[in-house]
């Protein structure tokens, strides 16, 4: 099981806020801490400030995406230099993105040279304006981890199963996580009062990648205390968190 | 009077003669951002290209974001983005965000692009990037004015055509370090005619990029740099005149060295008192900040970090 702080909607955040509640995620023994985006509010950076956070606290950082805005070349561009900066730690969750730019994303973070005919974009698009227009094109550089941990959220669970990577649902009283896809747990959107039986139920017998949306360093210490020993030790003795 | 300098421009690129990991080359640069900080550099700046083998730096504003997390006072700047390659409201929606996560910190140098490829990769005609500049620069403008911190907004520009477009808008130019004094005045003066013709404010001061590197021995420093000087503006020249089919590799060498030797002699290579004259020269002419180049490419570590430190004390300098 893993367990991630967030995500801490960018809209609004200040320094000042974000390593406030980073800070206490790392006291706390989370996995990661994760932003989210509001494109449609005019809230963009969430690989931007990915890469600031992973300056301020040492474990993994991620972002919540909002794809098929804007070129997805310029997505998986903003993913490497967040991981390269970052030294491998970047994950990412893309929601409202159209499955040709979510297969265009992990094409170019593979390193493949590319040359792809999709539905709508063709890359390179081979302009006759352009000269020289390249055959193919790769993205450079590449991420620092051989494969950036990718979900995609509920919407796109059957393009997300057969591109093999993750995929992340919110959380409903009583209904499993998503089953892990490719190498990736199924991730589970909770609230910050989430109780860890509740967790350990939607997992069942998968591991499951849970983001906890505390909203305070209060209350996300108060989250690491309730969660960390319960989804790290089967049977975890509740005595140990009443002394 | 005090002259404010930056720290550029980083362009992060693994050259041939130095390949080194990028996780190493932004560990590096991160450790360089401390340096003039601690220096009191006004800022540090980042350059954009796409798709070469070098791994020049793509996505500034992410790059940024690492600098920004990673220090407390520093300004920083691209310089500069690809804007006609963008989508204008994703990089409104980035640098706004980033503003305000950096406490006011970030600033945006926007320009046109030149290198076909670049723009193929984004389905992007080159020969329309002038007009795209014309549709995305006012709304860029609107969306940096309104941002809380605001951002600071320039035009990368290395022709008067370029500038008399940001003096219809009012817009603080960032020159290209490859002008030289007589060229940046022709270039002012297209700019304050556009502006006036417009009846728009013109800012107090422009940014100028310059070549910069402070020595105290001339004939060893440039023994040392120009194989990197070289490599780096046959690279530029080959995106702007690329090889034709026909062409021998000789040949095209050939043409790329007679396009460079005159930006070659622009670089300021000196000790403190005369980089510091020469910087003196170019604010007169109404440029503040001037972000020193002494990054070309990926120079040995011990030769960068030299020329920082050379440039904090011409910093010094120009503060008082």
């Amino acid at each position: 099981m893993r367990l991630g702080l967030g995500p801490i909607a960018l809209a609004g955040s200040t320094r000042a806020s974000l390593e406030a509640l980073a800070k206490a995620a790392v006291a706390a023994s989370f996995d990661s801490v994760w932003v989210a985006e509001s494109r449609a509010g005019g809230v963009g950076g969430g690989l931007a400030a990915a890469a600031f956070l992973a300056q301020l606290v040492p474990i993994r950082v991620g972002a919540v995406l909002d794809g098929g805005l804007y070129h997805p070349l310029h997505m998986a561009e903003d993913i490497a230099i967040a991981d390269v900066t970052s030294q491998g730690r970047v994950e990412v969750l893309l929601r409202g993105a159209p499955e040709e730019h979510v297969r265009l994303v992990l094409a170019a973070l593979s390193g493949a040279h590319m040359r792809i005919d999709g539905p709508t974009l063709r890359v390179p698009a081979r302009l006759e304006a352009n000269q020289p227009a390249p055959d193919a094109l790769a993205l450079n550089p590449r991420p620092a981890q051989a494969v950036v941990p990718v979900w995609v959220d509920e919407a796109m669970q059957a393009i997300g199963r057969d591109l093999g990577v993750g995929v992340a649902a919110a959380w409903r009283a009583d209904t499993p996580a998503p089953a892990p896809s490719g190498r990736w747990p199924g991730m589970l959107l909770c609230a910050g009062d989430v109780a860890a039986a509740d967790l350990l139920r939607a997992a069942g017998k998968a591991a499951s990648y849970f983001l906890v949306d505390a909203s305070s360093p209060e209350n996300v210490r108060s989250a690491g205390w309730r969660l960390v020993g319960p989804l790290r030790m089967p049977g975890f003795p509740e005595w140990i968190n009443q002394q | 009077m005090t002259l404010r300098l930056g720290l550029g421009v980083f362009g992060m690129q693994a050259v041939p003669q130095r390949p080194d990991h990028h996780v190493k080359l932004y560990r590096d640069l991160l450790e360089d951002a401390d340096l003039a900080e601690a220096l009191g550099f006004d800022s540090i700046w980042l350059s954009e290209h796409h798709f070469w083998f070098d791994g020049y730096c793509p996505a500034d504003i992410a790059a940024a974001g690492a600098i920004l997390g990673h220090t407390r006072r520093l300004g920083v700047g691209t310089a500069v983005m690809l804007l006609p390659m963008h989508s204008v409201e994703k990089v409104a929606a980035d640098a706004t965000t980033m503003s305000r996560l950096g406490e006011g910190r970030l600033s945006l140098g926007v320009a046109l692009g030149y290198r076909d490829a670049e723009f193929d990769g984004f389905g992007v005609r080159r020969k329309d990037r002038g007009k795209l500049m014309d549709s995305m620069l006012p709304r860029l403008a609107d969306a940096c004015r309104d941002a809380d911190p605001p951002v600071p907004l320039y035009v990368g520009v290395a022709t008067a055509i370029a500038a008399e477009r940001a003096g219809r808008l009012g817009l603080p130019l960032f020159a290209d370090s490859t002008m030289t004094a007589t060229e940046l005045r022709t270039m002012l003066d297209a700019y304050n005619q556009a502006a006036a013709t417009a009846g728009v404010t013109t800012p107090p001061a422009h940014a100028l990029q310059r070549d910069v590197f402070v020595t105290d021995d001339r004939e060893r420093d440039w023994a040392a740099l120009l194989p990197e000087l070289r490599y780096m503006r046959r690279q530029y020249g080959g995106w702007s005149f690329p090889q034709e089919p026909a062409e021998s590799v000789p040949d095209y060498l050939d043409r790329l060295e007679a396009d460079i030797e005159a930006k070659l002699k622009n670089l300021i290579l000196g000790d403190t008192a005369m980089v510091t004259a020469r910087l003196r020269e170019f604010e007169s002419l109404g440029f503040d900040p001037i972000v020193c180049r002494s990054q070309f490419g990926n120079l040995p570590r011990d030769l960068l970090r030299r020329a920082i430190e050379g440039l904090g004390r011409v910093r010094a300098e120009v503060s008082t």
